[in-house]
């Protein structure tokens, strides 16, 4: 379970992008975040595993208080916490094996895994995880040969290494076409479904968020206003969260 | 379609059938197995790596390190056995091998001696303190020099003992005649006040040499009034075997030296000043002989105006095989030529900057030329434009930004040459460098090398920004 | 509205006025202190004919020397030994006397030598000493004819008579590498290899002061940014001074040779790398950091992970990329004392021995070009 209290954010240029957001995530549900482009979606799900330092306010997963981690106690909370990013984050040099790899990162032989060695269950552990995504015979080519569409897939792998019980996705696919948005969510609701990982995903498309989250959750100007399931979002609460003049997609 | 790593081995199901074979292949020839197989690079690769390090064994005669030669054939012939059988080996520990091959004949051939470093560390002070302190200003000071006479072997009629000079400064002396080490008191009143002060003998022929006592000079330091008393013995100012044993007319002399102005530029200074000037008066100059030549030439060196026909092609092939090899040539070494032909100066370095910038702008532009795009020449034309219009309005503009960035480029890196061409009397900074290197003078050697460094960075600085609004 | 505009356009008008002024007196002054004389190209050019025509012939091969000689004893003075017995027929050499008193002069005949080759004559004197006497050339029939002055010093010594050898020299036999081609090779192995240890030494000291000069790496902080700074202004001021300038200093300090030149192309590779490195590492995206962060990995993970795989390529192909310059900088920089073919070159240039140097100005050339081909094609693959 994850817990978001009173949760705010105030960049150094005094942006205030988070203002007292509070919401729980029970285990399992598949939470979308929508809003305008600049509406705080990627502060707040940063500020989860506090790639972001929140300005106040608690972020409490399964009981351990994420914000007052120390350093140490914080890499260990993060292997639990998979994260997919909009411009994928991968070392476009590097191969995707040892891509999907960097997702183990907390858990390997830090000196080990700096000559690059590797235990064996871990190289099966990265071979299912790309069998998982359907990109197993990629493994040796280099990242940047990659579609966006697998590169994506390939994020979404290295967060699986991490075999995560939470995992956040900040736009996973507003880089990719419609088509290929479609298959890259189907790969994070079967990880969803399949596993029971708990998911916080921030979307830009209303239909795209209707059709895959359980629960929806709207931010505007770094307020929270709306917190429902998919059907419950009518023409008046789109017009609240979008703005007047926005049409429907 | 997937990949599989004996992808290579493939092509050859014969020899990927018989690892054995493969392996005997590179027996004899290095990488001939892994050639055969189908992998080319690695093969070449194996057999350049062999021949290079028993190339540099023989030569430099380091037969120690023929152990590795063997542990690079033997794994090569390993490689070719596993690259039979499907498997691609980590090529680093022969890569490792060959490393230390050539860094270690490397080492030996450059004479890398890096105790010198340190051992020689006294040679090194006096560079290192003159570039500290860069002769390139002084401070204005005035001195002076005052004798009180002094005779050696007394004659009947010894000078006075006291002498008052026009500015009422006196010099006592205990005896104003006596033998050699005769002990001696100096007295001296009305100097510069609260100076260092100089104690020097003059001998009959006006020679000076700074007196001593106990091996160090004596030096004193005037008081409030400007009076001083120091003890001194008569030093042997001339030979002995000149002595007839006639009264001499030596004296004793005071030296001081006091600064009386505020800084100016020391005559070292101006002399760097004057070099520096003419030092990118020289680049400026061929950089823009240079423009002339390359901006034609470039359009014969471009290949896409000059394959129409053969002929063209050929010349094309010929300008650009010429630009290449004079751009391969320093200028220093093309500047050699010139100081023979028109004399040493700085017409030498501009001639011999000037030839080296036309091959490198020639490229460059040729490369600029080579990579227009047609379609606004298209556009251009369709309009109804006619061919100066063409060229004002879609050649030029495509061209001339670039072609600007890389002379202003040019010039920055032709500063830099034209700092070395008087080493060989090609002009400029660096003629008064070998000069000083020779006469030892480190103060004035660290003037020129700041004024290099600051003006060359402030020149790249600039050139730089200017580059990147043209971009 | 319009008043503006128009002050603004003099302005303008102004502004450019001052610059072309600026630019007028530039040149009048360069052309001025460079001593500009083109019409002394054309004068002059005879004086370059000589040493470019040698530049163009490059000391490249030779053949082998072929030797024949002939030796006859020639007692001087008459009667200090037995005269040599001269056949009448077949390759002979017949003295127009055959012994004679000092300060005599004789000529000396050659008959059915060999033809059209160069003969030097030579005194043999006792206790292995020679002492050139005149030269001539054979003609078609192999005849030659020289007029030889018996100096004093060829007198007979302690019963021991002089010998008068006749040398004919000429080459034949096949082309091989000439001796200058053999020293043009070594030296310019040992530049490359200067250049090679140069770049080397740089590279360890580069790698990890480029940090320094980074400006994602130093932060925003107060220490971090004066740190970036004061290397970014040392890197600038270091790479603005030519290798040959350091190395007239290094060649005080550690004598004059390769180590000199190295270590003065060391130096300024140094600062030139650590600029280009901190230029690369400045431009790496920051995006997987953050990925692998978020996944719990420690800053050196994060380093080895998202930062070197970025900055390896990048980093190896500016070194070859200098290791291709100091190359070039080397083949000059014994001209001041650092060693290699500079040095070389520089000799036989004062020795006037400009086909030599052309031999070498050649190879480095070839060099050059070669190296800069492959430099060129391996920073492309890296890219
Ligand atoms: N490092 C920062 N410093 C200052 N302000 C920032 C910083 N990062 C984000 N902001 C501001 O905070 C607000 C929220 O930004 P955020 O990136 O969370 O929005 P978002 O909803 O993810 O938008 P998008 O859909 O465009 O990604 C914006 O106004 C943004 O300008
Ligand atoms: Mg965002």
């Amino acid at each position: 379970m994850l817990e978001i209290k009173n949760v705010s954010k105030v960049y150094k240029d005094g942006t205030r992008a988070l203002n007292n957001v509070s919401f729980t995530v029970q285990d399992g549900e598949f939470l979308v975040i929508i809003g305008l482009s600049g509406s705080g979606k990627s502060t707040l799900l940063r500020c989860i595993n506090r790639l972001i330092e929140p300005t106040s306010g608690q972020i409490i997963l399964d009981g351990t208080d994420i914000t007052a981690a120390t350093p140490t106690e914080l890499r260990q909370i993060r292997r639990d916490i998979g994260m997919i990013f909009q411009q994928f984050n991968l070392v476009k040099r590097s191969s995707v094996m040892r891509n999907v790899m960097a997702g183990r990162l907390g858990y390997l032989n830090p000196w080990l895994s700096l000559l690059g060695i590797f235990p064996k269950e871990e190289r099966e552990r990265a071979r299912r995880a790309l069998e998982t995504v359907g990109i197993p015979d990629k493994a040796n080519n280099r990242a940047d040969v990659l579609s966006g569409g697998q590169q994506q897939r390939v994020g979404i792998a290295r967060a699986l290494m991490q075999e995560p019980k939470l995992l956040l996705a900040d736009e996973p696919v507003s880089a990719l076409d419609p088509a290929t948005s479609h298959s890259v969510l189907k790969y994070i609701e079967e990880i969803n479904q399949a596993s029971n990982v708990t998911i916080l995903c921030s979307l830009h498309f209303l239909s795209l968020a209707r059709t895959y989250a359980t629960r929806i959750i709207a931010l505007k100007d770094g307020i929270m206003m709306f917190d429902g399931g998919p059907d419950e979002i009518n023409e008046k609460r789109f017009k609240e969260i979008y703005g007047e003049d926005a049409v429907r997609v | 379609m997937p990949e599989s790593n004996n992808s290579d081995a493939a092509q050859s199901p014969r020899l990927s059938s018989a690892p054995w074979l493969a392996a005997a292949l590179s027996l004899p020839i290095p990488g001939l197995g892994q050639t055969l197989l189908g992998a080319m690079g690695r093969g070449a690769s194996i057999f350049l790596a062999v021949a290079i390090s028993i190339a540099i064994i023989l030569w430099q005669d380091l037969a120690s390190l023929f152990s590795l030669i063997a542990f690079i054939w033997l794994w090569n012939i390993w490689d070719a056995y596993s690259l039979a059988r499907g498997t691609t080996r980590s090529f680093l520990p022969p890569l490792f091998a060959t490393l230390i091959v050539v860094y270690v004949s490397g080492w030996i051939i450059t004479e890398i001696e890096p105790d010198k470093l340190f051992g020689q560390a006294d040679r090194a002070a006096p560079i290192a303190r003159g570039m500290l302190s860069p002769d390139f200003a002084e401070q204005e000071s005035e001195s002076r020099k005052e004798r009180g006479a002094f005779e050696v072997h007394c004659s009947n009629n010894p000078p006075p003992t006291t002498t008052t000079r026009n500015d009422g400064a006196t010099i006592t002396l205990s005896s104003s005649c006596g033998e050699v080490d005769d002990t001696l008191l100096v007295e001296g009143n009305g100097f510069w006040p609260n100076l260092e002060t100089e104690i020097w003998w003059a001998n009959p022929i006006g020679q000076e040499q700074r007196l001593t006592k106990a091996g160090e000079q004596i030096s004193i330091t005037t008081d409030d009034q400007g009076a001083f008393t120091v003890e001194i013995v008569v030093p042997l100012a001339i030979p002995l075997s000149h002595d007839t044993g006639e009264p001499q007319p030596h004296a004793v002399q005071i030296n001081q030296t006091r600064i009386i102005g505020g800084w100016q530029i020391s005559e070292n200074g101006w002399l760097v000043i004057e070099k520096m000037g003419e030092t990118i008066a020289i680049a400026l100059v061929a950089t823009s002989f240079a423009i002339f030549f390359a901006i034609p030439l470039s359009f014969v060196a471009a290949r896409n105006l000059m394959s129409s026909n053969p002929i063209m092609l050929l010349v094309y092939y010929v300008v650009r095989t010429i630009l290449n090899i004079v751009r391969s040539v320093e200028s220093l070494i093309i500047a050699i030529v010139f100081v023979v032909w028109v004399g040493l100066g700085p017409f030498a370095g501009v001639m011999a900057l000037t030839i080296h910038s036309i091959a490198a702008l020639g490229k460059l532009y040729s490369e600029q030329v080579e990579n227009i795009d047609f379609g606004p020449i298209e556009a251009i034309r369709t309009t109804g434009a006619n061919w100066w219009q063409i060229v004002a309005y879609a050649v030029l503009p495509q061209v001339v930004p670039p072609f600007l960035a890389f002379t202003i480029y040019r010039w920055d890196i032709n500063v830099r040459m034209s700092t070395i061409l008087g080493f060989v009397g090609g002009g400029g900074i660096g003629f008064l460098i070998v000069q000083w290197q020779r006469l030892a003078q480190w103060e004035a050697i660290g003037a020129a090398f700041w004024s290099i460094m600051i003006i060359v960075a402030l020149l790249d600085y600039v050139s730089a920004k200017a580059r990147e609004r043209l971009v | 509205m319009e008043k503006q505009k128009e002050t603004q356009l003099v302005l303008r008008y102004g502004r450019n006025v001052i610059i072309a002024i600026v630019i007028m007196v530039a040149y009048a002054f360069s052309f001025n202190v460079t001593q500009i004389d083109l019409p002394r190209l054309v004068t002059d050019f005879p004086k370059a004919v000589p040493i470019i025509r040698d530049f163009m012939t490059p000391d490249l091969l030779a053949r082998a020397e072929q030797v024949e000689s002939y030796v006859i004893d020639y007692p001087v003075p008459c009667g200090s030994g037995q005269e040599a017995a001269i056949p009448t027929s077949g390759p002979r050499i017949v003295p127009s006397q055959l012994c004679s008193e000092p300060k005599a002069v004789i000529t000396v005949e050659g008959f059915d030598l060999k033809p059209n080759t160069d003969v030097q004559l030579r005194w043999l004197l006792p206790g292995d000493r020679r002492l050139r006497s005149a030269k001539s050339t054979t003609d078609a029939q192999g005849y030659f004819s020289a007029e030889v002055e018996i100096r004093p010093i060829v007198a007979a010594k302690d019963g021991n008579v002089t010998r008068l050898e006749t040398e004919l020299q000429w080459e034949s036999g096949s082309l091989f590498p000439s001796e200058t081609l053999k020293i043009t090779i070594a030296k310019i192995v040992e530049t490359i290899f200067m250049a090679l240890m140069a770049t080397t030494f740089a590279c360890f000291i580069a790698v990890p002061i480029s940090f320094f000069g980074a400006r994602n790496i130093m932060g925003r902080g107060p220490i971090g940014t004066v740190i970036y700074y004061i290397a970014r202004t040392i890197f600038n001021l270091m790479r603005s001074i030519e290798a040959l300038v350091m190395a007239v200093m290094f060649a005080i300090w550690l004598g004059f040779g390769q180590f000199a030149g190295v270590m003065a192309m060391t130096v300024v590779t140094i600062a030139s790398l650590s600029k280009l490195f901190s230029e690369a590492i400045e431009s790496i995206d920051e995006g997987p950091i953050e990925a692998a962060v978020a996944a719990g990995a420690n800053r050196l993970q994060a380093i080895a992970y998202a930062v070197l795989p970025q900055i390896i390529p990048p980093f190896i192909a500016f070194a070859i990329y200098h290791w291709d310059i100091n190359v070039r900088i080397s083949t000059i920089i014994g001209f001041v004392g650092g060693g290699g073919i500079g040095l070389q070159l520089q000799t036989w240039i004062n020795q006037l021995a400009y086909n030599k140097a052309g031999t070498a100005v050649w190879a480095i050339v070839i060099v050059v070009i070669i190296l800069d081909n492959v430099s060129s094609q391996i920073r492309k693959r890296l890219v």
